[in-house]
């Protein structure tokens, strides 16, 4: 098996790694301990595994070559609270009760960091658009698509 | 009953933080030190073969292979089903209706694709996998049988010697007086019925779709002691059953049950665990994980199950229910396990509605599919799909008002639904109904709908159901829990509940807190711990707010009891006066003279003589409450559920655009918790009757194994939902509350359909109700011919 050198930044810490040219970034993060992020499918169909890349925009970590993220700065569930504060979007979840059995709830979350930072305002239905990729078999999405609204809300005005 | 202070209120739940942050251990999270890792060996070519050669050579020359272990190393061991029935119902019963445990760990005659062949450990996962291609294996391929019909053939191959004619279970009739499950005289019935409607119905094969794939750890240590780490969502069966399975004492198995990344039924008895708890005997002293990809979850974990449902009934022009009469026949899939769910559907039918007379019979037939066994409603999904939909045609054809039907022919308060002589103390259908008419605007929008015109039509149905809160009395219930009160006066439960999600650890919590006069911070409760929890049945049936609930609860009181014992003593007073506020005890005479619930437990532990009197000042000992609770009672949840649906008559699509569900849930432990699993047990619900099939080839392979080829509703497909909780009085669950697990599924499949009804005059026989199937039936009837032009 070919490897290559990378460097990743996750959750701001720098990671020097020989990664298997066919490994994907969410077997190299798990692989590290960052286990937040969550194998569902591996194949791009339930966005439990979603990651966000520089702080705003989405990826699906198994489809992801590990090698092809040499250099990106990823953010993950685990990278999200600061200083003992969750995330406007993680307390959101909690405060709507959207979180059952929780294994898609780290990649809803990042997923909705990601359509917040996209659009600051979005409606209901954008929402549940945006949402569609997530996968969440617990929920019937109510109170997820609720969540999302909240931290919409609570988010306005916040400098970012 | 005094005003409750933590049960009825929406607190968070306990897991909610560790969830969020991403911290929570699931089974794959856990990293033992110098694991090795596990890979199934599964025939993903043929549905039906049986195995001539298997050749490990080369596999065991690749990189890592550590061991591989085939059908001979497992020979030792007993055979067994995944199911929990040889534990759950009597030997008795379990030898009418002959349960075996007939499936091998590893396999020579494949009885679905991805039966389980051979295993490897190696040390990394990369290595086994890459060695389980280098197994060769060489079959003779077998007939593949994918309906009842064609397993029943007298010249089909045998799937076990134990089951002749493929007949994996038969409901037990015979052991009923009248020669078969239910009452009256069914000929005379149907003599006596002015009208007669029957129907042969298709019931679909859907599949759990838990986000979490299954994944273990195992590990056989040098105690000798098989420590399993697992999401089952039964963790003490688990136990008995590896226990049966390997011959090991209970003592030398530590089951730990792990955060359940959703469970739905798919994690009821045995998945994974025969596998890597095999693996782990292999190789003594080292830690082996196992996972399952989500391809394998497809082809090897159950499924619900399918089949055909024959029912007939008879009712007289007034609409009175003269005659029930089913046949539900069942594709077992490849093997035995959960064959009774289709006596189940019988029980659950039986239990809705008034008829004069009634009859359920059916089976379970092998067949070469994926193994059917527990989801969500046990067999209430199929049987309320098919009944309640013939049942508003007739309403339909007399005229007779579907919501006045309901009401006048429920089953009532004081009857013994289920035949078992068990009578139920309660029962709000009426309110539900009543209160679901008004939440949903039911007569405004029938009169909105009279009057369209055009290709998009919208018609509205309902249905009334009901569920069990428990196993029992077809079923045993039993729940362990015992509380220590620690010195600081904070509590430890332990009790082996299992939480798929929907908050189960949340509501027991409160129901401690409650029951002990604490804060919610104040107590923790500790489960998925073999060794410390005793006996718990796990999560099934509805049943852990009835029977765990009311288990931990006494365990509570039983301390609490313990607690006054000791205050009055020292007070001098009987206990049945003391009263507790803010954790000082006193009585109303004497307000003032108080003992301090921390100094009692706290000088309970640290138990010394007063150097004065040489006396200890409470009785010394440490307090621990204990509860082995067995319920006598199964009082069921009523629930309705409205729907509107629009359907494009060009197109066939459909969309589901309200959906208002009301349950008669007694007591909501936790509102929020409540409303969260109704709304997911609806898009289960939504699934099960509009997209979710698991299609095959011919050849037995599955086709549609993906999130995308197998449709779920998603976030745009869900209609808006409005759930109303009726709060009617509740004598026997703890608090009030009744069973809410499963009711949410069983609903909105026949709503849907007699929604689907009314916007076309169509009903369908074959779930689920697909676009192509409208569109193909509209057509068929020449319907809405050119309305657009
Ligand atoms: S695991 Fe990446 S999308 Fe499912
Ligand atoms: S909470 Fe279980 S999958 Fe979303």
């Amino acid at each position: 098996m070919k490897t290559r050198d990378i460097t990743l930044h996750i959750n701001e810490e720098k990671y020097n790694l020989t990664v298997d040219a066919n490994q994907t970034l969410l077997q190299v993060l798990r692989s590290i301990g960052s286990t937040g992020t969550k194998y569902g499918c591996g194949t791009g169909e339930c966005g439990a595994c979603t990651v966000l890349v520089n702080g705003k925009t989405s990826i699906l970590a198994c489809l992801t070559l590990a090698a092809l993220a040499d250099g990106m700065h990823i953010t993950t569930i685990m990278g999200l609270e600061k200083d003992g504060e969750l995330h406007p979007v993680q307390q959101a979840f909690i405060d709507r009760h959207a979180i059952q059995c929780g294994f898609c709830t780290p990649g809803m979350v990042m997923k909705t960091i990601s359509i917040l930072e996209e659009n600051p305002n979005p409606t209901e239905d954008q929402i549940r658009h945006e949402l569609e990729g997530n996968m969440c078999r617990c929920t019937g999405y109510e109170k997820i698509v609720d969540a999302v609204q909240h931290a919409r809300d609570m988010m306005k005005g916040e400098t970012r | 009953m005094s005003e409750l202070k933590i049960v009825g209120k929406s607190v968070p739940k306990v897991d909610a933080k560790i969830k969020v942050t991403g911290r929570a251990m699931y089974a794959d999270d856990i990293h033992m030190p110098n694991a090795l890792h596990g890979k199934i060996v599964r025939c993903m070519q043929y549905a039906h073969a049986r195995v001539i050669k298997l050749d490990i050579s080369r596999a065991q020359k690749m990189p890592g292979v550590v061991k591989i272990l085939v059908p001979e190393d497992i020979e030792k061991y007993n055979t067994y089903n995944t199911g929990v029935m040889d534990l759950f119902a009597p030997d008795e019963l379990n030898a009418v209706w002959g349960e075996i445990g007939e499936e091998p760990i590893f396999t020579k005659h494949v009885k679905h694709q991805g039966d389980a062949l051979c295993g490897i450990i190696a040390k990394t996962e990369a290595e086994a996998e890459a060695a389980a291609e280098m197994v060769d294996v060489e079959y003779e391929p077998l007939p593949v049988y994918l309906t009842t019909e064609e397993a029943s053939h007298p010249d089909a191959v045998q799937f076990t010697p134990e089951k002749p004619g493929n007949v994996a279970y038969r409901v037990p009739g015979g052991l009923f007086p009248e020669g078969f499950y239910g009452y009256g005289d069914i000929d005379k019935g149907f003599a006596e019925s002015d009208l007669i409607y029957e129907e042969d119905y298709y019931v679909p094969k859907q599949k759990h779709c838990q986000m979490e794939p299954h994944s273990y750890i195992a590990q056989f240590d040098d105690q000798d002691r098989l420590n399993v780490w697992t999401s089952s969502q039964m963790p003490k069966p688990v136990q008995t059953k590896l226990h049966k399975l390997f011959g090991l004492p209970m003592s030398r198995i530590k089951v730990n049950q792990t955060v359940i990344g959703g469970g739905f039924g798919t994690r009821l008895g045995l998945i994974g665990e025969p596998y890597v708890c095999a693996m782990a005997l292999a190789v003594p002293g080292r830690a082996i994980k196992l996972n399952y990809t989500r391809e394998e979850d497809w082809v090897a974990s159950e499924t619900r199950h399918s089949g055909r449902f024959k029912l007939k009934m008879g009712f007289k022009k007034d609409g009175t229910p003269v005659v029930y009469d089913g046949y539900m026949s069942f594709e077992k899939g490849g093997y035995y396990t959960h064959g009774g769910v289709v006596w189940v559907s019988g029980i659950l039918a039986r239990g809705a509605y008034k008829f004069e007379n009634f009859r359920f019979d059916g089976d379970a037939i092998f067949t070469n599919k994926v193994p059917c066994g527990a989801f969500r409603g046990y067999g209430n999904p199929q049987q309320a799909l098919c009944m309640e939909q013939l049942i508003q045609r007739m309403c339909t054809d007399t005229g007779i008002d579907t919501i006045e039907w309901h009401k006048k022919w429920h089953r009532e308060a004081g009857g013994d639904p289920w035949g078992f002589g068990v009578p139920t103390m309660n029962c709000g259908a009426d309110e539900v109904l009543d209160r679901g008419v008004e939440s949903f605007g039911w007569h405004e929008k029938k009169e909105i709908n009279a009057n369209q015109s055009g290709p998009k039509r919208r018609g509205t149905g309902m249905m009334l159901g009901v569920h069990c809160s428990a196993g029992f009395p077809v079923l045993l219930e039993h729940t362990v829990a015992t509380v220590t009160l620690n010195e600081d006066a904070t509590a430890i439960i332990n009790c082996s509940i299992s939480d798929l999600g929907c908050g189960n650890h949340t509501a027991i919590t409160q129901i401690a807190a409650e029951a002990l006069g604490f804060s919610m911070d104040d107590v923790f409760l500790n489960w998925g711990d073999s060794d410390a929890n005793a006996f718990d049945i796990g999560a099934h049936a509805s049943r852990t707010i009835w029977t765990a609930g009311r288990a931990v609860k006494e365990a509570c009181e039983d301390a609490m009891k313990q607690v006054y014992a000791k205050a009055a003593k020292f007070l001098k007073v009987d206990p049945a006066e003391l009263v507790m506020e803010d954790k000082k005890i006193f009585t109303k005479e004497a307000p003032d003279q108080i003992v301090d619930l921390k100094e009692l437990l706290w000088k309970g532990i640290y138990a010394f003589m007063s150097p004065e009197d040489f006396q200890f000042k409470f009785d010394r000992g440490q307090i621990i409450g204990k509860a082995s609770f067995m319920p006598f009672a199964n009082n069921p949840g009523w629930y309705a559920c409205f729907v509107e649906v629009e359907v494009d008559t060009e197109t066939g699509e459909l969309k589901v655009l309200e959906c208002t569900y009301v349950n008669d849930i007694g007591q909501a432990i936790n509102p929020a918790a409540v409303e969260g699993q109704l709304e997911g047990g609806i898009q289960q619900g939504l699934g099960f009757s509009l997209t979710e099939e698991m299609y095959y080839d011919e050849n037995g392979l599955i086709l549609n194994n993906s999130f995308t080829d197998y449709k779920m509703f998603g976030p745009t497909d869900m209609p808006k939902c409005d759930i109303q909780l009726v709060t009617t009085e509740e004598q026997y669950g703890p608090y009030g509350a009744r069973g809410v697990g499963e009711a949410g599924l069983c609903a909105p499949g026949p709503a849907v359909g007699n929604a689907i009804f009314d916007a076309i005059g169509i009903q369908f026989n074959e779930a689920p109700f697909t676009p192509e199937k409208i569109l193909k039936a509209i057509k068929g009837k020449g319907l809405f011919p050119d309305k657009r032009a």
